[in-house]
């Protein structure tokens, strides 16, 4: 073992480093969105569809459930070109791990969607609601406290995963602190100082859902 | 497009490709069952460790919720680089699968930390007083009164995390494990259709997982915890 931590050499890359996160944090939250569109739609058709609806939405989630997000990056990156459809690094991450949460938050919302009572929904069709009111007036607003710690998490998780964008080169957390181990060479350092700052991202974040969860919902549940 | 890809199949699943892609296939079991079973032993040890009416001696009890709550929060990539670099500066001359076995344990033993957490909680203090009541020690009130309780609450949730941790495997293709995500890549430099490599890839992964996932949500139904105290 003749090798010396030297933290010196790296500390000047900090500010480098949290423009980083900052990506990260904003690939995370993008994909989290359209993972709750899709998600929404796809919990909906899941719920109040029939079998002609339900089973691609099944195939859907159940196939991106049971494969990892990498492949299905890889297989969007290097194989979808061969169709025609031509992706840059971050268009690529950013589909896939939308495509990844919403089969996740489909779970999720629909699980939501059967805490609701029945006799709810026959009160909103008595009153003549379409589909789009009864989900926007009537499910959402109640499920949001029972759905907010599962959310919470997948956001976490969903944060986490943003290093996946390294490997294809996307100059998030991850991808920066690749450069910066090109550049200096202090590898064990720089790793190390990146997950320092995955775990005081994800607690910050963890504390401020946590937080929101309180305050808006009456959540007591703990955060990831 | 697809006729090509029609064309260049028999090639693909030549016996030689189906040999690599075998030996890819039997290093990602390995890699995350073996990960996976260790790092659920090492995880029921931090649970039992943190907990307040068993082993609680100040310094282990914070240093297993310090690593629990550090190492579930850094993505599994970092955590392979971190290893991997570690390792080297260790000294130690360890291949590749090693040092890809140590990270998915050190992440399923933070995850499964919290899984056998749960479980231990699941538990009725009730039984904790009257094991106590009876004067059994710590260990006996673990392993003869807790633990027949508590399995059925942590075996169907720890079904869902091996999931998770056989697709985190996906990621050691990063530092050149031979598995399957790295096979895929192989093939496709040899110049084999992005399509086939990754299509094929994927569908193994999925008829791992899937089986995986069927087994976890039979138990669930099958260990459904009593309602007992």
């Amino acid at each position: 073992m003749h090798y010396t931590l030297q933290f010196g050499q790296v500390t000047g890359y900090f500010p480098y480093l949290l423009g980083g996160a900052w990506l990260s944090l904003q690939l995370g939250a993008l994909s989290f969105l359209i993972g709750m569109a899709i998600g929404l739609v796809n919990a909906t058709a899941l719920t109040f569809g029939n079998r002609l609806v339900r089973a691609p939405v099944h195939a859907f989630v159940i196939f991106f459930l049971n494969t990892p997000l990498l492949v299905q990056i890889f297989f969007i990156f290097f194989a979808l070109p061969e169709v025609g459809i031509v992706l840059n690094p971050y268009e690529a991450v950013l589909i896939g791990m939308s495509l990844n949460a919403g089969a996740y938050l489909t779970e999720i919302q629909r699980a939501g969607f059967q805490s609701i009572r029945r006799a709810e929904i026959e009160a909103a069709e008595t009153l003549g609601f379409n589909l789009f009111q009864l989900v926007w007036y009537v499910i959402l607003p109640h499920i949001c406290k029972v759905l907010f710690p599962p959310l919470s998490n997948q956001f976490i998780i969903q944060l986490m995963t943003t290093s996946i964008a390294a490997i294809f080169g996307v100059e998030e957390l991850t991808g920066r602190t690749y450069n910066i181990n090109a550049q200096t060479f202090r590898s064990l350092e720089i790793f190390s100082i990146t997950a320092g700052v995955y775990v005081v991202l994800t607690m910050i974040a963890s504390a401020m859902l946590f937080v929101i969860g309180r305050k808006l919902f009456r959540v007591t549940a703990k955060v990831f | 497009m697809w006729q090509s890809i029609i064309d260049e199949a028999p090639r693909f699943f030549g016996y030689y490709n189906l040999i690599f892609i075998g030996e890819a296939l039997l290093h990602t079991l390995a890699l995350s069952f073996v990960g996976a079973f260790v790092g659920f032993a090492c995880g029921v040890v931090l649970a039992v460790l943190r907990h307040e009416r068993l082993f609680a001696l100040p310094p282990f009890n914070w240093l297993a919720i310090a690593y629990v709550e550090v190492f579930r929060r850094i993505p599994f990539l970092v955590k392979l680089m971190c290893a991997f670099f570690a390792y080297q500066l260790l000294g130690f001359k360890v291949t590749m699968f090693v040092v890809a076995v140590t990270t998915v344990i050190l992440s399923a033993a933070a995850f499964s930390a919290e899984i056998a957490r749960a479980g231990l909680e699941s538990v009725h203090r009730n039984q904790w007083d009257a094991a106590e009541a009876m004067n059994f020690t710590p260990l006996q009130t673990l392993l003869l009164v807790i633990m027949p309780q508590a399995w059925r609450v942590v075996l169907p949730p720890s079904f869902s995390y091996t999931i998770g941790f056989i697709k985190s495997t996906s990621i050691a293709s990063q530092i050149g494990v031979l598995e399957l995500t790295y096979a895929a890549k192989v093939l496709n430099t040899k110049g084999f259709s992005a399509f086939l490599c990754f299509g094929t890839i994927l569908v193994l992964y999925f008829l791992i997982c899937y089986p995986t996932k069927l087994l976890g949500e039979h138990l669930e139904r099958r260990l459904a915890p009593a309602r007992r105290r």
